[in-house]
């Protein structure tokens, strides 16, 4: 098993190997500055997570009155307070909570709720509201960019090589958040990008002894050596499963495990981006948003609980949000139509565990959703500045007073 | 890291290569030709090149000559189709598929390399611009002007409705100047970094108001126009686009910046310093910055044929999956192009979406962990046949034995190595291959195959 220091110099030295002669990497590794080990890893819940069922206000007149079919009882709900509780699919998150790393930020949206799927994905993934800025660049991205240029200058004149800035873990395409004008961003989708297949496992043999030169074949050369390292680590943690961690067997367990994994091996992206879909459910919601939420806390748990193990998770906080939350009064059809504002998760030791802001009342509606009472923009910002430790004003397009997120 | 060329030097460094004991017409520069500035070439090709000599050789590279008889007749006429049913279907992998069958099967490689260059440079990536049509209508664009006066080139490409929406020159208006076109123009188009001023960049995006795509076409609406007095590096006057573009090329730091990209294209790493790039620049001012001339100097250049340039660049991922193919003449049948722009995408270069603005670094930033593991199993692949979209494995050994090269193993060895790397295998190379290899060593097809993954697969097989 790895111990922290362990980890922190080896993605240090993934991310300076291939150009920096070995007696370099090591001085590197022992000046690695601890802020720049931090990761952020967001779970995107796509379709419109249902917040009301998610964190639920149980003792809210508006929630008892609006809620029918759909009403979680009392008895069943997972309480946090004598008003609030976790839904009780949530057993996993309410784990996290008792062990001080889970914080629920209220009633999180935006000014002017727009109720399109793309639309509204498209002002969480930018943190911009005029449509013409919806293609370009994302809020992530942008934060990057500030941390990506010395990489990309040294890279102009020497070629030097670096990790991506972020990557993302799935099938689909790279989501906005992550586009930046420096920063890069790389797309996975298998872990089997990291295996020789069938002839190609025999090349190995044909890499040379490492050699210290900055010349460009011996660079080469030893991308090919570190690149085998990588790859035996990579299925070396992939087969040493730490015992009593168990990811549920679904896609973003799967994908959350992959994101473990490569950190585990000393991945060096600051940020790892990932979905879980299926929460659009304007029918028969009941069942499916409970299975839909039991896959996200366990995998959530599984992930953090894996990582702890490997006395990595000190250096992860996983996000989780949605593009909104849906409507109070329940639909003909036992589901719910798009709403407005929802709970934003923050899950990791770092984080100021519990609830922060405030939860919307829910008589007091506007279209039969909630209103808004606090800022997306705020949490972004506190993620960005107090737990990546980079400047959020041109990522976010303004200045957002912080919210106590984490931990000093 | 390169030696320092003495200035009396650089001027000579462009003069014409003429072959001398020091710097022979072999196979190793005749491979290089090949490598560096199209897509590699058949053995039958090299053989013709180094009978041949130089000139008539890189004569055939610069007038899309060089591939003979292997071109199809009808194709100019299959590739539009092709382009047209990938843009009516909105797939973008048909799309990107139709540029692997131009680069694989088209008659000018040398101008295939342009247009990824300049892909490069005005990268464009429809992640944003979500339009085929207008995509596939910039990458024609490339093509047409690649070898043009730079100013042909510029003037269009900043006309082009992709570029337009990709920099946002809609949202660009008198009211409120958006930047992002005016700041990249100067930045990565022409100048570069460190020859302007944030108020040049204000001022260019108020010089571009108006300039806008509407039904995918480009529009100059003057009610959007910003008519005031603008300076732009130091010149004063009530600037329009067409000034703004005349200024930029005007400019020397436009020539400076057209020879680094050029250098990346054609040289190694190391090999041109500030005098032999100077140099380069002037050479381009000189000749109303006429790319296509420019080129012709390189390749005909001691510089380009010097031994510091030999296998001394990082292939991209395009040269690398398309030399493979046209070097192992896997033409009849070819791969699925399809498949063949999927393993470009995997190996890091996701062509018409390239990674933001800047395009993609390229050199060492080629070789990383997943692009280490993804070229050797892209070999295998292709040489396997099945996952690569073709019906049967490479024939190794029929095509070693059809150029008499199918004595023994090592006559099969030194083969592969000279069509795919240019040189004889090292001592030390041969002894890796046959720890590589194993035991079983008998000569047969499958062994033969496996001689042709190991080559391509190994470090020296990145470099060229």
């Amino acid at each position: 098993m790895l111990s922290r220091r362990d980890f922190l110099g080896r993605s240090a030295l993934v991310a300076l190997a291939p150009t920096v002669p070995a007696f370099l990497a090591r001085s590197l590794r022992a000046a690695a500055p601890q802020r720049d080990g931090r990761v952020l890893v967001v779970v995107q819940l796509s379709g419109g997570n249902d917040g009301i069922n998610t964190v639920v206000p149980f003792k809210d007149e508006g929630y008892i009155k609006n809620r029918k079919a759909l009403r979680l009882p009392e008895k069943q709900v997972l309480k946090i307070n004598d008003q609030t509780a976790l839904h009780p699919a949530l057993g996993d998150a309410m784990k996290l909570l008792e062990s001080k790393r889970l914080t629920i930020v209220q009633g999180v949206g935006y000014p002017n709720p727009n109720r399109s799927h793309d639309r509204s994905m498209a002002i969480w993934q930018t943190a911009r509201f005029d449509p013409e800025e919806h293609n370009g660049n994302g809020w992530l991205g942008r934060a990057l960019d500030s941390v990506a240029d010395s990489l990309r200058e040294s890279d102009r004149t020497r070629g030097a090589s670096a990790p991506p800035s972020s990557l993302f873990v799935g099938t689909q395409a790279l989501p906005t958040a992550l586009r930046g004008r420096r920063s890069a961003a790389s797309v996975l989708s298998r872990l089997e990008e990291f295996h020789l297949m069938g002839e190609a496992a025999a090349v190995r043999a044909m890499t040379s002894s490492p050699a210290e030169s900055s010349g460009l074949s011996d660079f080469v050369n030893r991308s090919f050596l570190d690149a085998y390292t990588t790859c035996d680590r990579l299925a070396e943690v992939a087969r040493v499963q730490d015992a009593g961690v168990s990811y549920p067997g679904s896609g973003l367990g799967n994908r959350l495990q992959l994101i473990a994994r490569l950190l585990k091996t000393g991945f060096a992206a600051r940020v790892y981006y990932t979905s879980q879909g299926g929460y659009d459910t304007h029918a028969a919601q009941l069942f499916t948003h409970a299975n839909l939420l039991r896959e996200l806390g366990g995998a959530i748990r599984a992930f953090l609980d894996d990582l702890a193990a490997a006395r990595l998770a000190d250096r992860v906080a996983v996000l989780v949000f949605s593009e909104f939350g849906r409507q109070v009064r329940e639909n003909g059809s036992a589901g719910t139509d798009h709403g407005t504002a929802a709970p934003v998760l923050l899950a990791g030791p770092g984080v100021q565990s519990g609830l922060v802001g405030t939860a919307p009342n829910l008589l007091d509606l506007v279209g039969n959703a909630p209103k808004m009472t606090m800022d997306f923009r705020r949490v972004y910002a506190s993620v960005l500045e107090d737990w990546l430790g980079v400047p959020s004003k041109d990522a976010l397009g303004g200045t957002f007073e912080r919210l106590p997120l984490f931990r000093g | 890291m390169s030696d320092k060329i003495p200035p009396q030097e650089a001027e000579n460094l462009w003069a014409p290569y003429v072959p001398d004991d020091k710097m022979p017409w072999d196979l190793r520069r005749v491979v290089h030709l090949h490598r560096r500035a199209g897509f590699a070439a058949t053995w039958s090709e090299i053989q013709r090149d180094l009978k041949d000599r130089p000139k008539p050789s890189i004569d055939r590279l610069l007038g899309g000559k060089a591939r003979g008889p292997s071109v199809p007749p009808d194709f100019e006429r299959v590739a539009a189709l092709l382009a047209d049913a990938a843009v009516s279907a909105g797939d973008p992998a048909r799309l990107k598929a139709w540029w692997v069958y131009r680069m694989l099967f088209g008659p000018d490689p040398l101008g295939e390399r342009l247009t990824l260059m300049w892909h490069n440079h005005f990268a464009t990536s429809n992640a944003k611009v979500d339009d085929l049509a207008a995509m596939r209508r910039q990458n024609d664009l490339f093509r047409a002007l690649g070898r043009n006066p730079f100013d042909e080139l510029l003037t269009a490409v900043v006309r082009d409705p992709a570029l337009l929406l990709w920099l946002d020159a809609p949202a660009n208006r008198k009211e409120h100047p958006n930047e992002n076109l005016g700041r990249e123009l100067m930045e990565l188009f022409t100048i570069g970094i460190g020859h302007y001023s944030e108020d040049d960049v204000k001022n260019a995006a108020r010089a571009l108001t108006g300039w806008t795509v509407e039904d995918g076409e480009f529009r100059d609406v003057p009610a959007r126009h910003d008519g005031g007095d603008k300076a732009i590096l130091g010149r004063k006057g009530t600037w329009k686009g067409e000034d703004l573009l005349k200024i930029l090329l005007e400019n020397p730091a436009t020539a400076q910046r057209l020879a680094v990209r050029l250098g990346e294209q054609f040289f190694g790493e190391g090999v041109l310093d500030k005098t032999a790039l100077d140099s380069l620049a002037e050479l381009l001012r000189r000749n109303n910055l006429r790319v296509g001339r420019a080129v012709e100097t390189i390749l005909r250049s001691r510089a380009f044929f010097a031994e510091k340039n030999l296998a001394t660049r990082v292939t991209s991922p395009a040269e690398y999956v398309i030399g493979a193919v046209r070097a192992l003449e896997m033409l009849e049948p070819p791969p699925s192009t399809v498949a063949l722009a999927d393993w470009i995408t995997l190996l890091g270069q996701d062509l018409f979406y390239p990674p933001n603005v800047f395009g993609w670094p390229g050199g060492r930033r080629w070789i990383n962990t997943r692009s280490v593991v993804g070229r050797a199993n892209c070999v295998a692949a292709l040489v396997g046949g099945s996952s690569a979209g073709r019906p049967e494995p490479l024939n190794a050994m029929g095509n070693a034995v059809r150029y008499q090269r199918g004595g023994d193993l090592e006559d099969v060895i030194r083969f592969y190595s000279e069509l795919l790397v240019g040189t004889a295998p090292s001592a030390a190379f041969r002894e890796r291959l046959h720890k590589a290899l194993g035991t079983k060593t008998a000569l047969d097809s499958e062994t033969a195959r496996r001689v042709v993954v190991l080559i391509l697969a190994s470090p020296e097989a990145q470099l060229g």
